[in-house]
């Protein structure tokens, strides 16, 4: 089937109305750089293409907020508030390259519909914290929108929040506000000799614990990586206070970059978001080899065999895992408790009635 | 406004819902006309409302009965935490069982290591802190009620508080639930899920999705320092731009205060904090984080007040100046409520380089309903609270009041802003939903709704102008043809 390319939220809304007439579903795509993440469906028949749908609709540098058309891409965004000072605080990393995709593609409405967060989540908030509004169609064929242009905001449901993390299920997003954050003067990381997992992660709890403020906490090549962010006086400070609170511990700056860039490994990848105290355990019983920790180890990060299955050991944990890349047998998302299960599917349908969104991405019929 | 006109058919099956619910909770109904009076509203005290019967389990299982039992005879549910809502949002109904969740008030857990506490909905806001507080953590949201108020109060109401600007509100520092569904069912929501943010949607929902039995908060550490100050200018353009300049440079204090020339009156008036002659406006900014940070933004907050016109700025230099600073602002609404025995406190959040021109219209509206108020506003996120004071004894006061706070909230949605940015909607703000949202927005609210509560039992009458009932979302949930609650009293 051809693709049908809106660049209006009224084609959008014309796209659905016809989607719902011919009861056929739509396989929401912005730049095609994350096809691969969450299930892979044969029937999603047609692609509904949201490139055209770009552009920055309003930037307030001083209101901290910024309003933009869905399929943006998150380097023009980038770009457009580092001339400004600025940046997005949840940090959206390129996940393109995981699925093939070239670099720099991805774009903000995949990034919040994914629920991508990058290091500095850890200070700033995930892509949950900072969506303060959105506009998007839903399975009516209606257009709609939810949240305000404000940072303080309880009037109606949260649904801004819902759409983070939703993959598309829930309809097209076709605009969002977000919140921005005046970028740091200056970031300096601070590496640690290697040590073994349950010594470094224990490392980045007590600086995540303490009053430094880090916006970043990785353990990662045997070492604990630790980001701190300031004026050149106050960083200075901080790496006092920081060589002062891990006495003992050898301290070496680093040029290294923080987030750097993933390539698809052999095998899957899978996220997890755990308790950060049991991060070592959970990598060490998955066996794998390559593995590492962000957010003082509330997430990791786990290279395994296709056949591995993760999600047990992470709900075990009081966490949950995502399989990324790696498609075998394994769901990417767990299967949920029943009553859970039936509140999504319920959710799913006060959305899209008729299951025309992205149907089977997260599970079978959602 | 008029409350809803309770069900008749409920009303006379109500010996045997009490007959039932002691059966449920043995020692804990409160079914006595004396008994129930004391849980006829909350902090929107203009409206008052005896409900039906009052239970208070102790447990979940206890909760989870008492919404299995109401879903089966189709009595609607007011969850309520210590009933300090702003917005009515724990107003009872004649016909609505009343479900007070303050005997489940336990701290289940403290996790340090994890930065977490596990309590149950009873909790008080102020007994998170005081729990951890020991060990140098603290739980960021910091209502003005954190004395009383609970924190499944605070998770229904995504409640803020003065250090939000920095730290978030209730739904940024809350991990997981333990959510009793209408119906009596049980599920977990946490923010490391990897489905859908159901717990992102729950927080802030005002009782109408879920009743929450079990809240997992993050603690945070206490900042090393704080410093406290105070900048008070001649003209309110000037502190407006002062706070504009402020968040512009990059600086995110721990709270940033305006009070207009009203308030700075009445609490000089109640309680003589002492603050600049002169002054049109005042802010107080609170700067935290370690001691180079602090002394830094201390410095350039200070410069950027006096490059604004600040006729003043002093800076605290202990604790107890600090108090007296910060008195004035925490005296605003007992020093308001002197003046006249009834109060509005309005809450809606407008972009920040709109505050002169709102004040001023404000100020006008004012005049135009004879009623005297004045402003507070959490000036860092742009978060308004006129409070209007009448006497609801004078004939047509409360109405005048009211139309005046929905004057001003309009004008909140007309400059960009919105209705509330953390009271809540409630009964209060109910009907001027229709001012933000159009009825598609509306729809699509409500069919969330539906989701969770089909038949429509939880907290009915609060949050939507209009009660669309789940058939005409594409969810049908009709029972001997009748659609539950098939018309609310609007205003």
């Amino acid at each position: 089937m051809t693709d049908i390319h809106a660049t209006t939220e009224a084609e959008v809304a014309d796209a659905v109305r016809a989607a719902r007439q011919w009861k056929s579903p739509l396989n929401i795509a912005g730049r095609r750089s994350k096809r691969g993440l969450g299930r892979h469906v044969a029937q999603w028949g047609t692609v509904l293409d949201l490139s055209g749908l770009s552009g920055i609709v309003d930037h307030e540098p001083e209101e901290l907020v910024l309003t933009v058309r869905a399929a943006t891409k998150v380097t023009e965004i980038r770009d457009a508030l580092a001339a400004r000072g600025q940046q997005l605080g949840f940090d959206p990393p390129d996940w393109g390259p995981l699925f093939g995709a070239p670099a720099g593609e991805g774009t903000v409405g995949g990034a919040v519909a994914a629920g991508l967060c990058g290091s500095r989540a850890l200070r700033y908030g995930r892509a949950r914290d900072h969506v303060l509004g959105f506009r998007a169609v839903n399975g009516f064929g209606e257009a709609y929108k939810a949240g305000g242009r404000v940072v303080k905001n309880v009037t109606g449901f949260d649904l801004p929040k819902l759409m983070c993390a939703s993959m598309g299920t829930l309809g097209p997003l076709t605009e969002l506000t977000l919140r921005v954050f005046p970028r740091p003067d200056c970031s300096a990381v601070l590496v640690t000799d290697e040590m073994p997992p349950e010594d470094g992660l224990a490392c980045l709890r007590r600086v995540w614990s303490g009053p430094l403020d880090p916006s970043g906490l990785m353990y990662r090549a045997g070492a604990a990586h630790i980001r701190l962010d300031g004026s050149a006086e106050v960083l200075k400070e901080k790496i006092a206070a920081l060589r002062a609170l891990l006495a003992g511990v050898r301290l070496r700056e680093s040029a290294d970059d923080f987030d750097a860039p993933m390539q698809a490994p052999e095998g899957a990848l899978w996220r997890l978001a755990v308790p950060p105290s049991e991060a070592a355990s959970v990598a060490a019983g998955s066996g794998a080899a390559d593995w590492w920790a962000d957010g003082a180890g509330g997430v990791l990060w786990i290279v395994t065999d296709v056949t591995a299955d993760l999600h047990p050991a992470a709900a075990r944990a009081g966490g949950s895992a995502v399989r990324l890349t790696g498609g075998g047998a394994v769901p990417p998302f767990a299967p949920e408790p029943a009553a859970r299960a039936a509140l999504t599917r319920a959710v799913k349908a006060a959305f899209d009635p008729l299951g025309l969104f992205n149907p089977g991405r997260m599970w079978e019929g959602v | 406004m008029n409350l809803a006109a309770s069900d008749p058919a409920i009303l006379a099956r109500r010996a045997e819902v009490v007959t039932a619910l002691r059966r449920l909770v043995p020692d804990g109904v409160v079914a006595d006309e004396a008994g129930l009076k004391a849980f006829d509203g909350d902090a929107l005290t203009a409206y008052r409302q005896v409900p039906l019967v009052c239970v208070l389990p102790k447990t979940k299982e206890e909760v989870a009965a008492v919404l299995a039992f109401a879903a089966e005879t189709e009595v609607p549910v007011v969850p309520r935490g210590a009933g300090t809502s702003l917005s009515g949002g724990a107003l009872p109904r004649g016909d609505a069982i009343l479900l007070s969740l303050t005997r489940m008030n336990r701290i289940l857990g403290i996790d340090y290591a994890n930065r977490r506490v596990v309590a149950e909905p009873g909790v008080t806001n102020l007994a998170v802190t005081r729990a951890v507080e020991g060990k140098g953590f603290y739980y960021a949201p910091d209502p003005s009620s954190q004395i009383a108020c609970t924190v499944g109060g605070n998770v229904a109401e995504n409640s803020g508080g003065i250090h939000c600007l920095k730290y978030g509100l209730t739904t940024n520092n809350l991990l997981g639930v333990e959510l009793v569904l209408p119906g009596g069912a049980s599920v977990r929501l946490s923010q490391s899920d990897g489905g859908l943010d159901l717990l992102g949607v729950v927080a802030g929902s005002e009782g109408l999705l879920g009743v929450v039995v079990e809240a997992t908060l993050r603690i945070l550490p206490r900042p090393p320092l704080t410093r406290t100050l105070l900048a008070a200018f001649r003209e309110v353009p000037a502190a407006g731009q002062c706070v504009a300049d402020v968040i512009a440079a990059g600086i995110v204090p721990a709270a940033m205060e305006f009070m207009d020339r009203r308030c700075i009156q009445a609490v000089e008036a109640y309680c003589a904090p002492g603050y600049p002659r002169g002054a049109e406006g005042v802010l107080i900014v609170e700067l935290d984080g370690i001691a180079a940070e602090v002394r830094e933004a201390t410095a350039r907050v200070t410069a950027i007040a006096r490059a604004q016109g600040a006729h003043e700025v002093r800076e605290a230099a202990d604790e107890a100046e600090r108090a007296r600073l910060w008195a004035g602002r925490k005296a605003a609404f007992p020093a308001m409520g002197r003046l006249a025995p009834d109060m509005l406190c309005m809450d809606g959040t407008i972009p920040r380089r709109a505050l002169p021109d709102v004040l001023a219209r404000m100020a006008a509206m004012s005049e135009e309903y004879g009623l005297g108020f004045c402003n507070v506003f959490h000036a860092g996120d742009g978060n308004l609270h006129p409070l209007i004071i009448f006497d609801v004894m004078k004939e047509g006061e409360l109405a005048r009041a009211e139309a005046f706070g929905a004057e001003i909230l309009k004008l909140c949605v007309a400059v960009g802003g919105v209705l509330t940015g953390e009271h809540g909607v409630g009964v209060e703000k109910r009907d001027l939903m229709g001012a933000m949202f159009s009825d598609a927005d509306l729809a699509q609210q409500q069919r969330l709704k539906c989701a969770f509560d089909g038949a429509g039992l939880l907290n009915p009458g609060k949050v939507f102008p209009t009660l669309s009932a789940c058939v005409e979302q594409g969810q049908m949930r009709v029972r001997d043809g009748r659609l539950p609650f098939p018309s609310l009293p609007r205003f």
